[in-house]
């Protein structure tokens, strides 16, 4: 309960410079589908992207990769297409030719006319040609390529038969051969070869209607992937899209908030430049005004004056004074808080030189043991690094006010590559680790002011100072001992 | 003449303008000081109008200008000073309660010749009207009237 009333209690002003959760900025919806899915939530829109694409990439790889598989076939089958109506013509033109041998032989026997001789013999002719030709339209097939050697020989012994047949006619006349001529000298044979050219022929057309149906198959695959393919590639470029159109909106309307933000950061940086003016300004004026009267009463009353008015009028100069210090540290602070940072490197070593002869004056009637470890050069901004070192050792000076023999120490470790420590201590009163976190705080003092006097802002504008540098503040101290002042600065310049 | 010349004090708050006085009495010169409340009479007595239309004629050995005034601020009176051919000659010192680096940079920047901040402590401020008041209306010899003369008023 009490959390809440805080937030609604919490002032507009810090809205300003508050940063919103990441998540909020770049809300990781996925659009389509209200469906979240963890894994990929954790992407960036980078990798979403990236995805997305790959994806259309691989599956116009598998749409090439299957089309030109299923266009190889085709072509594969259509040139075997082309084979196979060459086979077949070239088994009817066996046909015709062995009944034609058949024919011509046996006319040849009955009237020994020279022309049947020259049919019969055009075809033993041809019968070599028939046979390389049948081969190589059939290489490939182990069926039609042993039907084709039982074809061979059936038809050479049709022919020789044949053959034999005329021969015997040419020695013995028509007599001896009378039978063989009206029956047929390779009758038998040429049943066979019709036979086996039958079987051919049927065998060749039913693999060519199966590779008709295969090449149907294969096309209507090809179409259906193309389609479903091309439907599939423009969801996935339509969500690729919609991705990369969702982030573009989402980066503008984040760099119009960025711009108005900013803007409002402006403003608000004016404003405190115009309110730390008239504090500068006007706060100083009464006060100039309270410390002037009173001393301009003090001088008119002079000889009236007792000692308890004069302490009176001493006490109000003394507090228009001590506003006036508290009005000027306040500005300080407000100034490291919003001043520009320079990024140069600082001498140390010659800093702290600086500051020790600056202070000479006051440490007249002082004697202090100082012990200065060999320095390093930091990464930062001169003058605040400068006001840092002058708030840590006028402390120490002033809080080893009481010591006859004051000892401070500044020195120097190296915890890690990344930082380097930086400390300053002394022998003085020290403070009560309990109080340790109140140290740093704007106006707070651990010291009554009649004993140390100050306003509580040096530790407070060292540790402002040092944050912006990236680096950290911390004390160690023992009370009557002593106190050490720790402060850390990265190596490698880092921006507040 | 050096003594005769007045000291211009342009000074809006009246406490701080008796404080001043105050410290000016000490040395003896607060009878030659001329009080003005707000820039634009300091731009009247400059220019010979308004309530100084019959004062006599010549200008102030210096001018001690606030930055804060109602209706003519001391930046718009410095630059108007220093823009004309017959005031530029002018000392003008800024005594203000402002230290931030824009005042003290402009002012420079448009020709001012001392930038000085009234301390919190009286003794402090009166120190320092008491040394300015000498320095600039005694000790410093102006600009002779002759470098106004060679130009005719405008």
């Amino acid at each position: 309960m009490d959390s809440t009333t805080n937030h609604q209690v919490e002032p507009p002003v810090l809205a300003i410079g508050e940063t919103k959760p990441h998540a909020d900025i770049l809300p990781g919806s996925i659009g389509f589908s209200q469906v979240r899915v963890p894994w990929f939530e954790k992407l960036t829109i980078e990798q979403r992207v990236l995805a997305g694409f790959s994806l259309v990439f691989v599956g116009i790889l598998v749409i090439t990769a299957v089309s030109y598989h299923n266009t190889s076939i085709l072509l594969a089958n259509s040139r075997l297409d082309g084979r196979s109506h060459d086979l077949l013509q070239l088994l009817s033109n066996i046909d015709v030719a062995m009944n034609e041998a058949e024919d011509a032989h046996r006319r040849y026997l009955v009237t020994g006319e020279a022309s049947y001789l020259e049919s019969y013999t055009k075809v033993v002719n041809q019968k070599p040609a028939f046979t390389t030709y049948l081969r190589e339209l059939t290489r490939g097939s182990t069926e039609q390529e042993q039907r084709v050697g039982v074809l061979d020989r059936m038809m050479d012994k049709q022919l020789s038969a044949e053959s034999k047949a005329m021969a015997l006619f040419e020695k013995g006349g028509f007599r001896s051969v009378k039978k063989m001529a009206l029956e047929g000298a390779g009758r038998r044979e040429l049943g066979v070869i019709h036979r086996l050219i039958t079987e051919m022929d049927s065998d060749e057309r039913q693999a060519m209607n199966r590779r008709v149906a295969d090449s149907a198959v294969g096309t209507r695959n090809t179409i259906v992937l193309l389609g479903v393919g091309a439907f599939l590639q423009l969801v996935l470029l339509a969500w690729v899209y919609y991705l990369i159109r969702h982030d573009i909106t989402e980066r503008r309307r984040v760099a119009g908030e960025l711009q108005r933000r900013g803007e409002l950061l402006e403003a608000a940086n004016k404003e405190l430049e115009a309110f730390s003016y008239s504090v500068s300004h006007d706060l100083r004026a009464p006060l100039r005004h309270i410390d002037g009267y009173a001393a301009l009463l003090r001088k008119s009353v002079e000889e009236s004056l007792n000692e308890k008015g004069a302490r009176y009028l001493q006490t109000i100069s003394d507090a228009a004074k001590q506003m006036g210090q508290l009005i000027d540290d306040l500005l300080v602070f407000s100034r490291m808080g919003r001043q520009e940072m320079l990024r140069t490197s600082v001498n140390l070593e010659q800093l702290i030189k600086s500051i020790l002869a600056d202070l000479r004056l006051d440490l007249q009637g002082r004697e202090i043991s100082w012990t200065i470890a060999p320095l390093p050069e930091v990464k930062g901004d001169p003058a605040m690094m400068r006001q840092v070192f002058v708030n840590l050792i006028t402390n120490a000076i002033k809080f080893t006010g009481t010591r006859s023999q004051a000892s401070i120490q500044i020195g120097v470790d190296r915890p890690s590559s990344e930082e380097i420590v930086i400390f300053v201590r002394d022998n003085g009163v020290g403070f009560d680790m309990e109080y340790a976190c109140k140290l740093f705080g704007v106006f707070q003092r651990l010291h009554r002011a009649d004993e140390f006097e100050g306003t509580g802002i040096g530790l407070a504008n060292v540790r402002r100072i040092v944050h912006r540098h990236g680096g950290q503040t911390w004390a160690e101290g023992i009370p009557d001992k002593g106190a050490t002042f720790f402060i850390s600065l990265p190596t490698r310049s880092s921006e507040s | 003449m050096n003594a005769a010349q007045p000291i211009l004090l342009a000074e809006d708050n009246p406490r701080d303008a008796e404080l001043a006085l105050a410290a000016m009495e000490e040395e003896h010169i607060s009878d030659k000081v001329v009080l003005c409340r707000d820039g634009a009479e300091v731009l009247d007595y400059l220019y010979c109008r308004g309530q100084f239309k019959s004062r006599l004629r010549g200008n102030p050995a210096v001018v001690f200008l606030d930055l804060k005034m109602p209706k003519v601020n001391g930046l718009e009176v410095l630059r108007t000073i220093k823009a004309d051919i017959n005031l530029r000659p002018i000392p003008v010192v800024m005594l203000t309660s402002s230290r931030e680096e824009r005042d003290l940079a402009e002012s420079y920047a448009l020709g001012a010749n001392a930038y000085v901040v009234k301390p919190v402590e009286f003794h402090k401020f009166l120190s320092a009207v008491k040394e300015l008041g000498t320095f600039w209306g005694v000790i410093n010899e102006p600009p002779p009237e002759g470098s106004r003369s060679s130009h005719p008023h405008s």
